[in-house]
């Protein structure tokens, strides 16, 4: 299979987040259970900005990670028969490294290290002005797809 | 190491318990770390460990340390 692009709207096939917690723009490139790599464009006018803070705004990082995970649910969701799928984060531990700012360009690759099960493991860095702003080391899973999998109770 | 070895020192990485919690009790969801992520790893850490492929309903039937020595025999590795 090919990579390929997935634009503004044709994202949201994939992605089930919306406005206001979508934090993809587009999906430049995207290799179906292998990578994820896209990137969202920062204005002042982003909802959180003028809490986060009056003074110094600045990309909250639980949002930045959230972006993070919402892109490597995308190299997920776009395998055949998982369009759409809602995913849940199960563990996730991430290092910041810098400030992401209005203005910025974040861009965001993400990786699969394992897809397994409903289990996806993966990684996936944040970038602005080429420098990593953010990385982080995830798991995630399709609930539907993992309940199949566990013990009845 | 014997198979027996094998098969709990994949319950004491997965769930990061001691030996002495390896006993009959020792079923799913009866420690906080054997949830369903719990789960996925420990069957992981076995299919890595005796190099077999479970099916998904043996996967469902591991249920507990003592059922789970059941499960791999049918794989053909004798845990007991």
């Amino acid at each position: 299979m090919e990579s390929f692009r997935l634009s503004a709207t044709e994202l949201l096939k994939y992605q089930p987040n919306r406005y206001p917690f979508l934090m993809i723009d587009v999906v430049e490139d995207v290799l179906p259970g292998k990578y994820a790599r896209g990137y969202k464009n920062l204005t002042m006018n982003e909802w959180y900005f003028p809490q986060h803070f009056p003074d110094g705004p600045n990309m909250p990082g639980a949002l930045q990670l959230e972006a993070l995970a919402q892109m490597l649910t995308v190299a997920i969701t776009t395998q055949e028969g998982l369009q759409g799928k809602i995913t849940h984060a199960l563990e996730h531990k991430v290092r910041f490294r810098k400030e992401v700012v209005p203005g910025d360009k974040f861009e965001i690759h993400t990786e699969v290290l394992s897809w397994r099960r409903g289990v996806c493991k993966g990684k996936g860095v944040g970038i602005t002005n080429g420098e990593v702003a953010c990385e982080a080391v995830m798991l995630i899973t399709i609930p539907e797809i993992l309940e199949q999998y566990l013990p009845k109770r | 190491m014997s198979n027996r070895e094998k098969y709990d020192n994949a319950f004491i990485e997965s769930f990061e318990i001691k030996k002495e919690a390896l006993n009959k009790g020792l079923e799913y969801q009866s420690i906080p770390q054997w949830d369903s992520v719990g789960h996925m790893s420990l069957v992981a850490a076995l299919e890595d460990t005796f190099d077999i492929m479970m099916e998904m309903d043996d996967i469902v039937d591991f249920g507990s340390y003592e059922t789970g020595i059941g499960t791999l025999k049918k794989y053909g590795v004798d845990v007991a």
